[in-house]
């Protein structure tokens, strides 16, 4: 697959790139072209209307014809085009709202499609990759809009190619009976003419290409690059590092990677061939339509001279012919547009198409009201896609039903790796996880979630209704999602702190949405885990970003969350693991030791007893 | 009476400025940065005046050619030239046209680069306060939407509206030769079609905030289907199915925006048909008339009923462009109005920070403040107006290391930016060894200071720049190789062999370098060290690391800041061992003050929170 948009394809790749995103079209809006098919041919029709009502007063004027009757026509000649003015006019505006609309559809699709996308593959530099592109394809002109633009241009230029050698077809004839032989030259110069423009078109049009899909190579791009763009919209850079612009004077150095690059000399030389390229393209596409004009003009003057011809001849007859060479012509370049706007999806449909790649099992997942399920990792090893080291190698650990396991390790150890595997966004290179003896990856990925909640540091919440939040849907029972956030420590702040089930969390979506702090936030994901109420509960590092206060409150909470179900916690902080029954202490993405608290400490050379010093010496 | 002042508050609406001010604004600014621009439109306007003429006079001369039945040869000649002319004239104009269009283009993302870089400028609240970040986003906008954009707009309706008027003066004078009671009529008939126009486009734009809402919306839910970050949520809680309930929800509200806006765009169309059926009625009667009389010739009738109806599209094209103008002039009213807020003042002051002594005594004196907007305040979650600071008084003395602890909410964010000249106190003074510190040049002051906030701030640029944040050109090497080995990473950088021109993270080079928690906080440490500023100020930044990595980056802020004067702000009590004196705040007040061993002995808040963090270790340690 030819990724360069400005390279050249064979012809049917792009029958092939029109054929899919039409598909698409056509699965969004089926009527959308049927009706707008009705708007071109009113418009392909009303100047020919025009034309006979203009040529019918002439005579009239000529015929000395009686004023009323003269009115009547044009009377009702007037009337029957603002009738198919209306009837455009109308079709035209609804389907502006259909247009509008599956524009709209269309660009989720990607983000739909990423929600049940596998989990590796979201951050994977494949994935990754490959939505850049997506985004560097769309850069320039106006997506899926461009789309249907065309696609009307196109079927507009064709009507009106037929109707113009309806209309032409006796100026042909005429031509070819008074003036053959100068027609013809005129003719065939035309054609060379038209055929170098279209080529000198072509090769202003590669510059502008250039210049829109530019590849930068890295030993470049302290030319060519400015970060305004991210910097202005806040990406990399929060209204908060201000602080540090200040404070570190560092003014200078934000001039330079925002505005340098705009004088730059190779990019100015950039901008330049690129703006000879726009300026060539059209322009040659300009001379064309110049030329067909003047040549049409010439082949029929001469003709009508040769011929004796009237002069009221003249205006309908290179009229004609004017408007069916020049929009054969255009026609063409619109069908090479849309075949380029078809190309620029081609990226999005790849992504469409993508399948994925873990393994789907079948399997349901067996409902059990004891909650007796069991979880044994079984010599697992795992690798980060992209990474060689191992994250967790060999691993082996059962969990016990009920049982309250604490992890610990440092940053790295393979905490979280284990988390992720148990609960299926990866699967495991080598080895297997068993959930009552049997491999999970042959259950339902849906239903197997189903028994895992999941507390963890960088929880998301999203900037919706709190009480969806909670139930992480529209509907959802009101007393039930109450009780959570009550009992996740939230109750004061529904209670007297003004927030309801359908207040929206922050501003992001609804400008009468509330701010929360970090702790308040956290509370309210405890309260989602809670609702979900599934026999398992992981806690991933819950506490990390909370002041001592906030955090001994939700410790104090989590017998609330966990009852009788069988969890795990995580955690860099020691001291939150008290209610533990067992800690593993995990180290280079293996388990290096396990057993209770006492019983780790007195291994002094053991990894438990370094970091709890580490963390003890400030509190002793 | 602060609920009253808060009630009474409003919206910030910014100086409106007319179209042509606006338009010689954006003249002023190609003038300045891109004049090809306006040389380009200028010629395009000429041209394009022109163009409508040669398609005028090809069938006058044609036809006058037939008539007076010319040689072959003579009629080549004459329609070749007329031809090479047309043909000339169009392509140029066409040429000019596009050719402009990449570098307004150009000129309107270093715009973007300007309003940045204008954000840095001004005094820090404004970035804060949420009047200005709406001005700021707005003024944003009216850059952001490609051709659509306000800068865009500009350009297209300034062009646009003088092609029109050039052209309207030039057909008015054909059809005044006619009769001036028709120019008359229509003109009534123009006027009647822009009064229509002019409510259609009011009533746009009241749809307008509907459409951006929707529009927010629609996005803010796709925002939220693709971060990767909500991804592991979104799995684990089944959320696929309320994302997509939500999505098509705001596509419908979106449509339904969107067909009121149709059926109003409809029915203006229809009525403008209809005004158009009228005028080509009346035209045809009145021409059709003084035809049948013999006033008008045939050729007079046609020549006179292409005027009146080329004359109206003029008019029709007027009004569209003034409609673009004024849309486009209302977005960048905000744009100038950021864009016109006073920079601030960093120069200007009495005295100068290099007759200090070292080290510094810092101290609030009587110090009140009160955020004037809750936007400003994200931190320390005070209630819009409450004062988050009522008359506190603090002394750091020279040299001493300070801990600032609190829960969240305390104040003690908003202490460091207030410490560090981010804000002004309302009442009371900020003294340096004694001198009010309004006294130095704000570039001085904030020369006092090396500083680590909660937001760490690392840039995809080279490392040099991130140490030393400044130009490449600027850096000291010695100085800054010298702060990456007291930062303790210099086994890093030679085992990755990294040096300062190596890229920091894969931002914008694929071979950039990235460095894991504990790493960064070794940079923002090498950060201060270049720096070497009198003061140290930490707000909580080892949130993210484990134990070890934590009680590492102690240690060396530790080291480093012997015989400067520091404040370390952590919930982590951790931090508090390495200082001299320990202050807690609540509720922005000082509950606490003293020593690590005092508090513990008044066996108050501060012992509390000890307690809280230390209870499982110290039974760890007497079992």
């Amino acid at each position: 697959m030819n990724t360069d948009l400005t390279a050249k394809i064979p012809f049917r790749e792009h029958i092939k790139n029109i054929k899919k995103i039409l598909k698409i079209i056509i699965d969004i809006d089926k009527w959308y072209f049927l009706f707008t098919s009705i708007v071109h041919i009113i418009n392909v029709i009303k100047p020919y209307i025009q034309l006979v009502l203009s040529a019918y007063i002439l005579d009239a004027i000529i015929a000395q014809k009686n004023f009323k009757e003269v009115m009547l026509v044009i009377t009702s000649t007037i009337f029957i085009i603002l009738c198919l003015d209306f009837i455009a006019s109308s079709i035209w505006n609804r389907m502006e709202v259909h247009r509008e609309k599956a524009f709209l559809v269309y660009s989720c699709m990607t983000q739909t499609k990423m929600l049940d996308m596998d989990f590796s593959r979201i951050d994977s530099p494949e994935i990754r990759e490959l939505r850049k592109r997506i985004i560097t394809d769309n850069n320039w002109g106006a997506g899926i809009n461009s789309l249907f633009w065309q696609g009307n241009a196109i079927i507009f230029g064709l009507f009106n190619i037929i109707g113009a050698a309806v209309v032409a077809f006796p100026v042909i004839n005429f031509l070819f009976d008074s003036g053959r032989n100068y027609v013809i030259i005129i003719f065939i110069v035309l054609a060379v003419i038209l055929i170098i423009s279209m080529k000198t078109g072509i090769y202003f049009k590669k510059k502008t290409f250039q210049f829109m899909f530019m590849k930068i190579n890295d030993d470049e791009k302290e030319e060519y690059l400015t970060l305004s763009w991210d910097f202005a919209s806040g990406n990399g850079f929060n209204y908060k590092n201000g602080k540090d612009i200040k404070i570190y004077g560092s003014y200078g150095l934000m001039e330079r990677w925002c505005i340098y690059a705009f004088s730059s000399k190779k990019q100015r030389k950039a901008l330049k061939n690129s703006a000879i390229g726009w300026a060539g393209k059209d322009g040659s596409s300009e001379f064309a339509i110049g030329a067909i004009r003047g040549c049409t003009y010439l082949a029929v003057t001469l003709a009508a001279i040769a011929a004796k011809a009237g002069a009221g001849d003249i205006i309908r007859l290179a009229g004609c012919l004017d408007r069916l060479v020049s929009s054969a012509y255009r026609l063409v370049t619109d069908i090479s547009e849309f075949a380029l706007t078809a190309r620029k999806q081609a990226s999005t449909i790849e992504f469409l198409e993508l399948d994925d790649e873990m393994y789907k099992g079948k399997l349901p997942v067996e409902k059990r009201s004891d909650n007796e399920y069991q979880v044994e990792f079984k010599n697992v090893t795992f690798c980060y896609p992209g990474s060689n080291e191992p994250a967790l190698k060999d691993f082996s650990m059962k969990l016990k039903i009920g049982e309250k396991l604490a992890v610990v390790g440092m940053n790295g150890s393979g905490k979280t790796t284990m988390i992720k595997l148990l609960y299926r966004l990866y699967d495991p290179d080598k080895g297997e996880i068993l959930l009552n003896g049997v491999d999970i990856r042959k259950f339902k990925t849906d239903e197997y979630r189903q028994l895992f909640s999941v507390v963890f540091q960088d929880y998301t919440l999203f900037p919706f209704q709190l009480a969806q939040n909670v139930a992480t849907d529209t509907e959802y029972n009101t007393e039930l999602v109450k009780k959570c956030l009550v009992d996740s420590g939230f109750g004061e702040r529904i209670n007297n702190g003004g927030m309801e089930m359908e207040t929206y969390l922050y501003k992001d979506f609804d400008d009468t949405g509330i701010e929360i702090s970090g702790g308040e936030a956290q509370k309210i994901a405890i309260a989602r885990a809670m609702y979900k109420n599934s026999p398992f509960v992981l806690l991933d590092e819950p506490t990390a970003a909370l002041d001592p206060l906030a955090e001994y409150e939700i410790y104090t909470n989590f017998d609330k969350i966990i009852g009788t179900k069988t969890a795990i916690y995580i955690s860099h902080r020691l001291s939150s693991c008290q209610f533990c029954e067992k800690i593993a202490v995990f180290h280079k993405g293996s388990l290096v030791q396990y057993g209770s608290h006492k019983e780790l400490l007195e291994d002094k050379n053991g990894k438990y007893y370094e970091m709890w010093n580490a963390q003890a010496q400030y509190y002793q | 009476m602060k609920e009253n002042a808060q009630t009474t508050k409003q919206e910030f609406v910014p100086k409106h400025y007319s179209i042509l001010s606006d338009i010689i604004y954006f003249i002023k600014y190609f003038k300045k940065y891109e004049p090809l621009v306006l040389y380009f439109s200028l010629l395009e306007i000429i041209l394009s005046a022109v163009v409508p003429l040669t398609g005028i006079y090809l069938p006058k001369i044609a036809i006058d050619l037939v008539t007076r039945k010319a040689a072959i040869q003579e009629a080549v000649t004459i329609l070749v030239l007329f031809t090479l002319l047309m043909v000339a004239v169009c392509t140029l104009k066409t040429a000019v046209a596009s050719g402009k269009y990449n570098y307004y283009n150009a000129q309107r993302d270093q715009f973007v680069g300007f309003l940045f870089l204008k954000k840095l400028k001004i005094p820090y609240k404004y970035t804060e306060s949420g009047d200005m970040k709406k001005v700021y986003w707005k003024a944003f906008d009216s850059l952001s939407s490609g051709d659509w954009s306000a800068l865009s707009r500009m350009v297209t309706g300034t062009i646009g509206i003088s092609i029109n008027i050039l052209c309207f003066l030039l057909y008015s004078t054909v059809i005044g030769t006619l009769d001036l009671w028709l120019l008359l009529v229509l003109n009534a008939l123009a006027f009647a079609s822009y009064a229509l126009n002019l409510r259609q486009i009011h009533y746009e734009e009241s749809l307008r905030d509907e459409f951006a809402e929707t529009n927010k919306k629609y996005y803010c839910v796709l925002n939220s289907m693709e971060h990767t970050k909500g991804a592991k949520d979104i799995r684990i809680f089944g959320m696929k199915h309320w994302l997509i309930q939500l999505r098509d929800i705001v596509i419908e509200q979106q449509r339904m925006v969107n067909q009121k806006l149709s059926r109003k765009r409809s029915f203006y169309e229809k009525a403008s048909f209809l005004l158009s059926a009228g005028r080509d009625l009346g035209a045809y009667t009145f021409l059709l008339y003084q035809a049948l009389e013999g006033t008008i010739d045939a050729g007079g009738f046609v020549l006179y009923f292409g005027a009146i109806t080329g004359f109206s599209g003029f008019i029709t094209g007027i009004m569209n462009s003034l409609a673009e103008l004024r849309s486009a002039a209302n977005s960048t009213d905000y744009l100038r109005a950021y864009m016109e807020l006073p920079d601030e003042d960093t120069s200007s002051g009495s005295r100068h920070t290099s007759e200090l002594s070292l080290p510094l005594c810092i101290e609030f004196k009587d110090v009140s403040f009160t955020y004037q907007d809750a936007a400003e305040d994200t931190e320390d979650n005070s209630a819009s107006g409450k004062n988050v600071f009522d008359h506190l008084n603090i002394k750091i003395n020279a040299g001493e290391k300070i801990a600032l602890v609190g829960v969240n909410g305390a104040g003690k964010t908003t202490f460091v930016k207030l410490l560090c000249g981010m804000y002004d106190p309302d009442s009371g003074q900020i003294l340096i060894n004694g001198i009010d510190r309004n006294e130095f040049p704000k570039k001085e002051l904030y020369g006092l200071f090396s500083a680590v906030f909660q937001e760490q701030l690392i840039f995809p640029f080279t490392f040099g720049e991130n140490i030393t944040m400044d130009r490449a050109e600027n850096i000291n090497a010695g100085k800054a190789w010298d702060a990456i080995a007291k930062a303790g990473l210099k086994e890093l950088f030679e085992e990755k062999n990294i040096n300062l021109k190596t890229y920091m993270t894969k931002g914008i080079m694929k071979n950039g370098v990235d460095l894991s928690g504990g790493q960064q906080q070794r940079l923002l440490l090498a950060r201060a060290l270049y720096k070497d500023a009198p003061v140290l100020v930490l707000d909580e930044p080892t949130a993210a690391l484990d134990p070890v990595a934590e009680s590492e980056v102690y240690n060396s802020y530790n080291k480093y800041s012997q015989g400067k004067t520091a404040l370390f702000i952590s919930h982590r009590l951790a931090s508090t061992r390495f200082s001299d004196r320990i202050i807690m705040l609540e509720e922005g007040k000082i509950i606490e003050e003293g020593s690590h061993n005092d508090l513990m002995q008044l066996n108050g808040k501060y012992a509390e929170m000890f307690h809280i963090q230390s209870n499982y270790y110290e039974e760890g340690e007497t079992e």
